[in-house]
């Protein structure tokens, strides 16, 4: 019996006690370069994102440029914006609609740690998405600009497959 | 005018006396006092007298609750500020949402974050918070949240009818570009009622603007409308200038105009890449990020951001502009109005989606004035009103440049008077390069420590999306004691739900693109 698991597809263990690492590499390196990501706009970085996709930053390149607008068909979700807590069972719904395999994205500080909104008193800002749901990459940034968004869909690519496909940025410090 | 009022006002007041303030300090002509019996014959005075009802403001002042009534004029500069004291033990007000009809949303913002009760309002429940928040989030002391308030705050419930069912446009929805969410009641494919839920992102800027200093509250205006940050940077800058008088070089006003039109062809682009991929035509969003991308280029260097710019400082700006950024803006008016021929054979004259929006979301001169929409959507429907004309900051006045309205007032106009503004916008950017003076760029009066002196100012500026009014009460201590944002797109949406009634639900979509929202500036 095949199922489809966490992470790849596997053989049941009662069943068949064997794993086929080839064909989940296989499955990996075609999820990796090929990334649905889903239109969710939350905030400011929603207009960075629609940068990254559009014209210049093209997305595309990398196979992640097809925008779904409904989670059903999405396997990431790019939490880009401050994320309330009116919001907050919204995006967990919209998270668990998702099928696996899926990966989160938190782009800019907001959905990262709260960011600029976090102050004593406050009474409607989630401090960090991860509070809610599983979070791979996180891209720090207020908003991040679109070249840090295109690293880290690179980051999540290398987390999916356990290899970088392009040289990093040189690090100047 | 002022004067003509002010009689009047006085003879149906009778008891209390109209007082006339100083405008330039304080931002309205005219203020009085009023007790809560006759509050609804002042609103019917100035309804009568073709007032629109620009801002209703709630501010706390512990030993009572004060209601702001800012009544405003298209056309001629009047403004009246009318208040209302009430018990904080028991607060209690009437309703003037049946005269103005905007009131009805104001007052039920009101409602959640300061406990104020409206008589007669036929909606007590929340609009932009839940169940959640135990405290009203506004009031000075913590005022709990009774559960017998929660229960009536939250009995949001879409009227049940037979042959009806609803459906959600969002939170999570392409075309309602963020995270607004329409309650729609269908019959069939036709809409019966509309009912706007806010909230998913109000981001507490009133109450973070409580909390810190005016300096240190500079970067939450570029958050709040996230298109056009310039005009909101703008119109804080200028507001507290004003409030503490701190003089502004010329350099500095003619370089603040140049970038706030540039962020508006950039705003006004991306409502049209936006408006129409609703629409279903992706190529026009490709198109125009190609141009916002342009702007970003020449604007970047100069501002240090790509979007949420906080480039303005009291008294000046952050950094001055050098001669790539005049010789990079002059080369993008050529190649924007190249691209305008492009857009029209593209968008203008493109018989679908003229066919797709003449005649829909009607908005007549009455309705607009009822519902105190501003800015586009208000020239679309045929009223000349533009505050860079009619109060210009910055060196708005020196620049000449026309108003566009439309005739028909539907989302075809709506189109039509942006790509005009975009045109116009042009041109103000070349008058005011070709007249850029040499000097400083900031302020040597500046104090390091801002202390307003006592007193509250009413300040408004033309952002790309209408009239965005500032409302700060100053206490003379460091931090403002009240900040209320005016926005522009919470106004304009208000007008939705009457636009929508009876329309298709295909075309609720074009009519909410084409009032162009930025849903984190109506729920700030």
């Amino acid at each position: 019996m095949v199922c489809l698991g966490e992470r790849g597809v596997c053989l049941e263990k009662e069943v068949f006690p064997v794993k086929f690492a080839v064909v989940e590499k296989v499955l990996d390196l075609a999820r990796a370069n090929s990334i649905w990501p889903m239109t969710f706009g939350l905030a400011c970085c929603a207009i960075e994102m629609m940068s990254t996709a559009m014209s210049r930053f093209d997305l595309d390149r990398f196979g992640a440029g097809v925008f779904r607008a409904t989670p059903r068909q999405a396997d990431l979700m790019i939490v880009s914006g401050t994320v309330t807590k009116k919001m907050a069972p919204v995006l967990v719904t919209l998270y668990e609609q998702m099928p696996s395999p899926k990966w989160v994205l938190a782009m800019g500080n907001c959905a990262i740690s709260g960011g600029p909104f976090v102050f004593e008193g406050q009474y409607n800002v989630i401090e960090g998405v991860d509070l809610l749901v599983p979070v791979d990459v996180y891209v720090p940034g207020c908003p991040p600009r679109p070249e840090a968004l295109l690293e880290g869909f690179l980051k999540l690519e290398e987390k999916i497959t356990g290899k970088r496909r392009f040289p990093g940025p040189e690090s100047r410090w | 005018m002022v004067e003509r009022i002010k009689a009047e006002l006085g003879a149906t007041l009778k008891e209390t006396p109209v007082g006339e303030a100083d405008y330039r300090e304080r931002g309205y002509h005219l203020f009085a006092e009023v007790a809560s019996a006759d509050l609804l014959n002042v609103a019917r005075f100035f309804d009568e007298r073709g007032f629109y009802l620009a801002a209703l403001i709630c501010v706390d002042y512990k030993e009572y609750l004060e209601l702001v009534y800012i009544f405003s004029n298209h056309a001629s500069l009047c403004k009246v500020k009318i208040t209302l004291k009430i018990d904080p033990a028991k607060p209690v007000a009437p309703t003037i949402s049946t005269v103005f009809d905007c009131a009805y949303w104001h007052e039920r913002e009101i409602r959640e974050f300061f406990g104020v009760s409206f008589d007669g309002h036929p909606n007590m429940t929340y609009l932009f918070l839940h169940e959640g928040i135990d405290f009203y989030p506004l009031r000075k002391e913590k005022i709990p949240v009774s559960d017998e308030d929660k229960k009536a705050l939250g009995a949001f419930r879409p009227g049940e009818g037979e042959d009806t069912f609803f459906v959600n446009l969002g939170p999570q929805h392409p075309s309602t570009h963020g995270v607004l969410r329409v309650v729609l009641k269908m019959d069939g494919e036709y809409i019966q009622s509309a009912d706007p839920v806010l909230g998913y992102l109000h981001r507490m800027h009133e109450k973070m603007a409580e909390n810190r200093s005016y300096l240190q509250f500079l970067p939450n205006t570029g958050r709040m409308d996230y298109l056009g940050p310039m005009a909101f940077n703008l119109g804080y800058v200028t507001a507290v200038e004003r409030l503490c008088g701190i003089p502004v070089p010329d350099r500095a006003n003619y370089v603040r105009v140049i970038l706030t039109e540039l962020n508006r062809l950039s705003s006004h682009l991306m409502w049209l890449g936006a408006y129409l991929a609703d629409l279903g035509a992706l190529t026009p969003f490709l198109f125009v990020f190609d141009d916002r991308e342009e702007i970003n280029d020449i604007l970047e260097p100069v501002t240090g951001s790509r979007l949420t710019y906080c480039y303005f400082r009291f008294g000046g700006l952050y950094n001055d502009v050098d001669d790539a950024f005049v010789a990079g803006t002059r080369a993008f008016i050529e190649r924007l109005r190249s691209r305008f021929s492009l857009y029209e054979k593209l968008v203008g004259g493109n018989v679908i989606f003229t066919n797709r929006t003449r005649g829909i979301g009607v908005i007549t001169k009455e309705r607009a004035r009822k519902q105190a929409v501003s800015g586009p959507v208000l020239r679309g429907a045929g009223i000349p009103m533009d505050i860079r004309k009619s109060e210009p900051c910055a060196a708005y006045g020196e620049m000449d440049f026309d108003v566009p309205v439309g005739t028909r007032g539907d989302a075809l106009d709506m189109y039509q008077v942006r790509i005009r503004e975009m045109e116009n916008a042009l041109n103000i950017i070349e008058q005011a390069l070709a007249r850029l003076p040499e000097g400083p760029i900031m302020t040597e009066k500046a104090p390091r420590k801002l202390k307003p002196p006592k007193g509250d100012l009413y300040h408004t500026v033309e952002t790309p999306r209408g009239e965005l009014g500032i409302y700060i009460v100053s206490d003379e201590s460091d931090k403002p004691y009240r900040m209320k944002w005016r926005v522009p797109s919470f106004s304009n949406l208000m007008i939705f739900p009457e636009l929508a009634k009876g329309n298709l639900l295909a075309d609720a979509v074009a009519i909410l693109g084409s009032l162009d929202l930025v849903i984190p500036e109506i729920d700030r």
